[in-house]
């Protein structure tokens, strides 16, 4: 969303309450000294304000990551290629034969060495069983693994970098096993150790989540790990944080490919100059390319719909926040009722000196926003505290199918501006009642 | 009758299983609580009910603020209690799931199910199974968007029953109209079940007939005619088909094209097998995973509960998140606005409980009193909530919130002692400190004050 949206009915809802201040002389000394004086109601509240919008602002800042992470993922330039009809890339079919001349499009891009930019990818969904589980619990986590032909390119394509020491898996995509073997006297065929260690490249999530299961922060290059009975080699980490390919593991597509029962590709990923040439270039191939039926899009659509998730959390977030800001709204309001009841001859007092009603009203409508005010920014403060905190979840175009991923969790401007906007809401909503209650006092009677 | 008997009956196993749990004694602490500080002096009930009169308006806004935090926590123990359940490993009664060995998701040739049932699962005294197939695709080819799409289940019509998870919490109306569906398809393998929520995204209704572009299984289109819906709530988007009907689709297409179809030999991708406890489950799955007969593509086999806990754990934070962070602090809150609500009302009554003593009351009488007041809008709020909530949800379907592949949860029977009990408990941890000053209030001062 624009900050603009955020920010503006922010300014708006301040001004609305400093308004009255400028307007005309208003009791606030008056009224900061009754929230001293009753400092024990007032702090009640205020923690509970502070417990409601510092969960909105961690709950927010959750969606935010997956926002980031997904928007992260995505080239402008780039276009995403799937078969026909499938909603995720681990449903999607790509026969080699019907579709291997996309890349000769004119607007894929060429690199340095005059290759075209294309990534031509299988993606797979692996179970490796965890070393070392326990008992009862879960036994085995899913590897998301993508076989790509030259990583390279497929590094370009996706704007991936390998941290220091590392390097791109060879040709082959293997090599020697220097494991000794181990003596199988019906033969070594299923001895791990016999065969080539697959080589592979690794995002930094999932090198951190590998590496607890060898007590090590996270896996480096050289480190070996087992996956499909076979032996893996880490050849290189990517800098892959804050895209989905962070939980990612990539390896030669002609190895992982027959492994896994996947022979044929899931994705081409393409690469043209900008964003107008991705989208031409999308409608080219999902309208008139005949070989194969195929589903080209924009990599930002495609990572934008990814947001289905997303959303879901969004929705369900705002129904809790809505909940708990009624229970908070209650709970303000009773707080504000007690005040006006125990100061009923305060108000009277405050008439007869000549503060109008509107003055009144505007005095414990600014009590109530006080409060709302500090608890809101003391929750904000707490809710901060979450920012860049990494936490596990899953993003997809709708049930079914999706990646895991370790985002972020995020909490910017807009964010802070929503849990402000959010506290001003409930101690509007918890302050106006008994604010009009108070000004509706006549001054006799409440002297009374 | 026998509709009234089968409620009392339902009732009376759901009160078996509450006793179970431990919770349970907590909602039962909190109401004796509750009946010893309201009733543990005649005087005490109607000293309350006047004192809750007094002020409607704090009243009401405490029993609001507590009916919708209630609310928040109940739907969050509702996620966390069936991911519990499901995830949690059974001595007795276990499911196993046969998938294939490495990858998700799973593809297995046809044959493995026989192969499994007649040979390694044979040796399990108390044996059901059923296989599963998904066979996904549209009805509407040109648009494909999320209303048009379908997902079956391609399984056997008659193993619903007794197999698929959840058939018990249906109620006896929806299990009997269930059961002749479920025998229609078994008479006519082009009919189907559709979910009744699918039903409503797609536009259509029992007895017409839809004709599904398939998306996994190319070219094999069939027609269906809707036998019956899927009640709303676990399986209100899932749809079930005969699985015969797809074998023979793809026997029909291997005749036609004179070779087999792409997905021949992965046309099963999961074998359901229920074993009667844990030892039996050893030994069917070594029996299956060291079996020659599935090397290739390799199987393995896991409880359904393991099987489903790895699915969750691209969850596991959101549902930490849930469970430590979301719950306890709703709860703070929920005892900070009691608490708020007591302190007020026992500032206000300061006079009176001085007044009190003066009668008579000895100080933990007034404790007592003011208790009972917090305990008594505690557990009635939250009982109110409850059964409201419930209600709602049993007509709804269950919570809309989707967590892998389960759309919706249906609120537990247990939630209706949930409410009252967190109501109870906040009231408690809220009112026992304005409570104490209640009762530490000097009869001496007080009057002093006033004179």
């Amino acid at each position: 969303m624009s900050p603009i949206l955020i920010l503006a009915p922010l300014l708006v809802a301040v001004l609305l309450v400093l308004l009255p201040l400028l307007l005309g002389k208003v009791p606030v000394s008056y009224n900061v000294r009754n929230l001293r004086i009753r400092w024990q109601t007032t702090l009640l509240t205020v923690i509970a304000f502070v417990i409601v919008v510092g969960l909105l602002t961690v709950m927010l800042a959750f969606v935010n990551g997956m926002y980031r992470l997904t928007e992260g993922s995505a080239q402008p330039g780039n276009v995403v290629v799937l078969s026909m009809g499938a909603t995720d890339e681990q449903f999607s079919n790509l026969g080699y034969a019907d579709t291997g001349d996309i890349e000769q499009e004119k607007e894929v891009l060429l690199d340095a060495e005059g290759r075209h930019l294309i990534s031509k990818e299988v993606f797979l969904v692996v179970v490796q069983p965890i070393p070392n589980a326990p008992k009862g619990g879960r036994q085995r986590r899913f590897i998301q693994l993508r076989g790509i032909e030259d990583p390279v390119v497929s590094g370009e394509v996706h704007g991936l970098e390998l941290h220091e020491g590392g390097a791109w898996f060879g040709a082959a995509g293997s090599q020697e096993n220097d494991k000794p073997k181990k003596a199988n006297p019906e033969g070594a065929k299923d001895d791990a150790a016999a065969l080539p260690v697959i080589q592979a490249v690794i995002g930094e999530g999932l090198a951190r989540e590998l590496g607890k299961d060898q007590n090590k922060p996270t896996l480096v290059v050289g480190d070996r790990f087992d996956l499909g009975d076979r032996d893996w080699v880490v050849t290189g980490v990517m800098k892959s944080a804050g895209t989905t390919y962070d939980s990612e593991l990539w390896a030669k597509r002609g190895i992982v490919g027959p492994k896994f029962g996947k022979e044929t590709f899931t994705t081409y990923v393409l690469r043209t100059a900008d964003p107008a040439k991705a989208q031409a270039l999308s409608d080219t191939l999902t309208n008139t390319y005949k070989k194969a039926s195929v589903k080209a899009q924009p990599e930002t659509e495609y990572f934008s719909k990814l947001n289905a998730t997303n959303l879901q959390f969004l929705y369900a977030i705002g129904v809790v926040a809505v909940f708990m800001a009624l229970g908070g709204v209650f709970g303000i309001m009773n707080t504000m009722f007690a005040a006006v009841s125990q100061r009923t001859k305060d108000i009277g007092v405050l008439r007869i000196l000549g503060y109008a009603r509107w003055q009144v009203l505007v005095s414990f409508f600014l009590e109530a926003m006080l409060i709302a005010i500090i608890g809101g920014v003391l929750g904000c403060a707490l809710g901060f505290l979450a920012n860049g905190l990494t936490a596990t979840s899953i993003v997809s175009s709708g049930p079914g199918g999706g990646k895991s991923v370790v985002l972020k969790l995020v909490v910017d401007a807009n964010i802070l501006a929503v849990g402000m906007l959010f506290t001003l809401g409930m101690g509007a909503a918890g302050g106006l009642l008994p604010s009009l209650t108070a000004m509706r006092l006549r001054p006799l009677e409440s002297l009374r | 009758m026998n509709h009234w008997r089968e409620h009392v009956s339902f009732w009376l196993q759901v009160f078996q299983e509450w006793v179970r749990e431990p919770l349970f004694y907590v909602f039962l602490a909190v109401v004796a609580l509750l009946l010893v500080t309201t009733c543990a002096h005649p005087r005490f009930l109607p000293f309350i009910l006047k004192s809750l009169r007094r002020n409607v308006v704090r009243t009401v806004l405490t029993s609001m603020a507590i009916m919708f935090l209630v609310l928040v926590v109940t739907a969050i123990w509702t996620v966390l209690k069936f991911m519990n359940e499901i995830t949690q490993e059974k001595a007795r009664d276990l499911k196993v799931i046969v998938t294939e060995r490495w990858q998700i998701p799973s593809q297995m040739p046809y044959t493995y199910y026989g192969d499994i049932t007649r040979g390694p699962a044979k040796s399990v005294e108390d044996k059901d199974h059923m296989a599963w197939a998904f066979y996904g695709g549209t009805i509407d080819p040109d648009k494909r968007d999320w209303n048009s799409q379908l997902f079956f289940f391609s399984m056997q019509p008659n193993k619903f029953m007794t197999m698929m998870d959840g058939v018990d919490e249906l109620t006896p109306t929806q299990r009997e109209k269930l059961a002749e569906a479920l025998k229609a398809m078994e008479l006519d393998k082009r009919k189907c079940l559709i979910g009744a929520e699918k039903l409503k995204g797609l536009n259509k209704r029992v007895g017409e007939r839809i004709t599904v572009t398939s998306v996994n299984f190319r070219e094999i289109d069939l027609e269906f005619e809707i036998a019956g819906e899927l009640p709303a709530g676990r399986y209100g988007q899932s749809s079930v088909m005969n699985q015969q009907y797809l074998l023979d689709a793809l026997e029909d297409y291997k005749k036609k094209k004179l070779k087999p179809h792409p997905m021949d030999t992965r046309n099963l991708n999961l074998v359901w097998l229920r074993v009667p406890d844990s030892q039996a489950f050893e030994e069917v799955t070594t029996a299956i995973e060291t079996s020659s007969l599935f090397s290739s593509p390799a199987v393995k086999c896991e409880r359904a509960s393991s099987a489903i806990a790895s699915f969750l754990d691209a969850y596991k934070d959101l549902l930490w998140g849930m469970r430590w962070l979301l719950a306890p602090a709703i709860l703070v809150t929920l005892a900070l606005v009691i608490s708020n609500a007591i302190s007020i009302s026992v500032r206000e009554r300061r006079t009176e409980m001085a007044v009190l003593k003066v009668l008579g009351f000895t100080p933990n009488m007034v404790l007592c009193m003011v208790l009972g007041e917090a305990l008594l809008v505690g557990v009635l709020t939250g009982l109110v909530a409850e059964v409201v909530f419930y209600t709602a949800v049993q007509w709804y379907g269950g919570i809309p919130f989707q967590v892998a592949f389960f759309p919706k949860f249906r609120l537990p029977e247990d939630s209706l002692w949930w409410g009252p009990m967190l109501g109870g408990l906040t009231a408690f941890a809220g009112s026992i400190v304005p409570a104490w000053s209640a009762r530490s209030v000097k009869v001496s001062e007080v009057f002093s004050k006033i004179a």
